[in-house]
């Protein structure tokens, strides 16, 4: 039986036409309906000019495809191409060997169009590119111009460290809650952490504590990170019952007008309105951007952003059909069309030019021309240390640990790992 | 007698069973009807047991073949963790405000409720009601009860004067705030199967009983509790078992926190073992987790048999 099953396949083999259809299926994470049908006629257009190829769409809600993707991976059915963060679960992935490699096939002109941030962000510890960026994103200090104006904090005093406790301390004062905060969920107190390690450590500062060498994550600089905290976190900045607040709740606090700042990724632009009990949140006139404080003697460089670096993976089984999908999906011209409906902040090159809305346009212009952009911390350190990360953070911000304790459970974290 | 076996009932039963499994045609359903659920309950029970036991003496995130052993370390590290103590005190907490507040309160209810009529039953099915909605539908309804700034506790406070605090942002507050919906969310499924006990009573014994003139409370001490004994042996082991592995009502309420305060020991395995990816180590939790059960259960046909035999 199975001498038969092989000669009948080795003869399909031998008779099928040159041209057979190779199907490359691309798992992808996007609900907005509008945003699918973009990407539909983006797989169309493609198809039209390589008919040898296939493109397939499936589709999984972000958290189902979060739980399934590492089963998935492993089995036969696995996609060709997926969405992914970077970061931490990326590496794991690379490790397993369930991705390939596509450094040798991807072209130059695509390797360019990423650039060097799209480039690294996509490089495995062991120096293989497995993906190709797609879209980047920011930590803004959102602001509420009105407030800032009724507790009369000049929005330029707050550029400092010092200055923004002070400007802070002026919104409790004028009975105003200064910062909205979701600490439940964790990750959004991590910001603070990740930003105040941004300023005080710097690229070289968190690179070296992330390998562990010398004191690590317990070294002075991460001690010092946190003892800021500590510091804003003694004001008590942030809405009552923070801790019992997830994202959503703190973005519409803030989108309701109900707090003055919230450290929140340039996707809260528009969630912030979402979550909003009117869904206008607060008009663009009155909402403003503002650096995080600088801190004198930080190793930071003070063009650094934090923010993410999302994109595609390629699966083990990948054909170069996939990769060169990929490269026509992400080319200048087809992410134009996201940055045009202000989907996200494309990272090909000149794509974003034609974006419109000014903070997104201010916050494109951050990354570019930033000399470091971090990846969210507790995606880049992978889900066991960032897990860690994310626990400390809500804890100095609810100011029930002290700085030594926070950056020793970092670095235990980052041994257990190693 | 009520329709819930005891431990003697089941013996009887076993031997019974035996005996009739021995003629052909038993043997030949046997062969027909058991392999099928035999596949299924090896497949989906027996194998990921198996499973998780082998990943708790591995590091293994998930990935790749299963190759760093590293004996007992994942349990160590377990044992040592800084928050598996309160979620071990957690889940204990449950199991005591389950046995000591809850199952009184649904024996309470019950002997109210038991008599037969529309009213009543109308009493009975709200009562029961919570036990019907979802774990995590019920636990975002109090997640909204429990809101400090637009949910009914604070307006409850605001009507009495009361400046009620985030109870679920508060490491003091959380853990009875939980206690109140766990109570809430079971006592109706205790309650039902109390009733169901007491109609089982046979109508003539407390008539007769009421004739010699025994007080109320007298007859509820005396007759009504000491004959659905065997219901009350039921509840009280789905009350222990189901409180040990209680974990999504926690999940939309407090998420374990804050600072880690409120986790069960479910929920701490989903946390730090499979949310962070360390499945050798949520292996060890939820094999520790599997023997206490296994104790529990051991332990308690083991109690049970000695009060029978007495």
């Amino acid at each position: 039986m199975k001498h038969i099953a092989l000669a009948a396949m080795l003869g399909l083999a031998a008779i099928a036409p040159a041209q057979a259809q190779t199907v490359v299926r691309h798992l992808h994470i996007t609900s907005i309906p509008a945003e699918v049908e973009l990407m539909n006629s983006i797989a169309a257009d493609f198809m039209a000019q390589n008919p040898d190829i296939v493109v397939e769409l499936p589709f999984l809600e972000n958290e189902a495809f979060k739980a399934k993707l590492t089963t998935l991976l492993q089995s036969a059915d696995a996609p060709d191409v997926f969405h992914s963060w970077g970061g931490g679960v990326f590496y794991e992935q690379a490790a397993a060997g369930v991705l390939r490699p596509i450094e040798d096939v991807l072209s130059d002109e695509a390797k360019a169009n990423v650039g060097t941030a799209g480039i690294s962000a996509f490089t495995a510890p062991d120096g293989h590119l497995y993906g190709v960026a797609r879209d980047v994103s920011e930590v803004v200090l959102w602001y509420n111009k009105t407030l800032f104006e009724q507790a009369g904090v000049d929005p330029a005093s707050m550029e400092t460290w010092d200055g923004f406790l002070a400007g802070v301390q002026a919104f409790k004062d004028a009975g105003i809650t200064p910062i909205a905060i979701g600490a439940k969920d964790k990750w959004p107190a991590h910001f603070w952490w990740s930003k105040l390690v941004v300023r005080l450590a710097g690229q070289e500062g968190f690179a070296a504590a992330a390998r562990g060498e010398g004191d690590g994550f317990a070294g002075e600089d991460f001690v010092k990170a946190g003892e800021y905290f500590l510091e804003l976190a003694a004001l008590d900045p942030w809405q009552e019952g923070f801790l019992a607040a997830n994202y959503g709740d703190a973005s519409g606090l803030f989108g309701d007008g109900n707090a003055a700042m919230h450290l929140m990724g340039d996707w809260d632009y528009g969630a912030m309105k979402d979550n909003s009990a009117d869904k206008n949140g607060i008009p663009d006139e009155e909402l403003g951007i503002l650096p995080f404080p600088t801190i004198e003697g930080g190793k930071g460089d003070p063009t650094d952003t934090l923010g993410g670096l999302g994109g595609v993976l390629f699966s083990r089984n990948a054909s170069d059909a996939a990769v060169k999908w990929i490269e026509f999906f992400n080319n200048t011209e087809n992410q134009a069309k996201y940055a045009a409906d202000a989907y996200y902040i494309p990272i090909a090159k000149g794509a974003a030019d034609v974006m419109t809305n000014p903070f997104k346009v201010q916050i494109g212009q951050n990354i570019s021309n930033a000399h470091w952009h971090a990846l969210f911390f507790d995606q880049a350190l992978g889900p066991n240390v960032g897990g860690v990360v994310n626990d400390i953070s809500a804890e100095l911000a609810a100011n029930a640990m002290s700085a030594e304790e926070a950056a020793e459970l970092i670095k235990e974290a980052v041994d257990d790992e190693l | 007698m009520t329709s819930v076996a005891t431990g003697t009932d089941l013996g009887e039963r076993a031997t019974l069973h035996r005996r009739r499994y021995t003629d052909r045609k038993s043997i030949i359903a046997l062969l027909l009807f058991l392999p099928p659920s035999l596949i299924l309950f090896t497949a989906f029970v027996v194998l990921p047991m198996i499973d998780a036991a082998t990943f708790s003496f591995f590091d293994w995130n998930g990935y790749g073949p299963i190759t760093d052993f590293v004996g007992f370390e994942n349990y160590a590290d377990v044992i040592t963790h800084r928050n598996f103590g309160t979620a071990v005190r957690n889940s204990l907490i449950v199991v005591a405000v389950s046995l000591l507040i809850q199952l009184p309160l649904a024996m309470w209810c019950a002997i109210a409720l038991a008599e037969r009529g529309a009213h009543i039953n109308l009493i009975r099915v709200l009562f029961f009601l919570p036990y019907m909605l979802a774990e995590v539908a019920a636990g975002l309804i109090w997640k909204f009860v429990y809101d400090g700034n637009y949910g009914l506790l604070p307006a409850i406070g605001g009507a009495i004067g009361v400046d009620m605090p985030f109870v679920l942002g508060d490491k003091l507050w959380v853990i009875p705030a939980i206690m109140l919906v766990i109570t809430w969310k079971y006592f109706g499924f205790h309650m039902m199967i109390f009733i169901a006990g007491l109609q089982s009573i046979p109508n003539e014994v407390i008539e007769a009983a009421r004739l010699d003139g025994v007080k109320k409370w007298q007859i509820v001490r005396h007759i009504k509790i000491p004959m659905i004994r065997s219901a009350i042996v039921i509840s009280v082991f789905f009350a222990i078992t189901g409180a040990l592995q209680l974990f999504d009502l926690i999940i939309p309420l407090s998420n374990g926190g804050p600072s880690h305060s409120s986790h069960t020991i479910v929920t701490f395995l989903y946390q730090f073992g499979i949310l962070r990816m360390k499945l050798g180590f949520g292996g060890a939790v939820s094999v520790l987790l599997f023997i206490a059960c296994v104790i529990v259960a051991l332990a308690y046909r083991r109690i049970l048999f000695k009060v029978e035999q007495n």
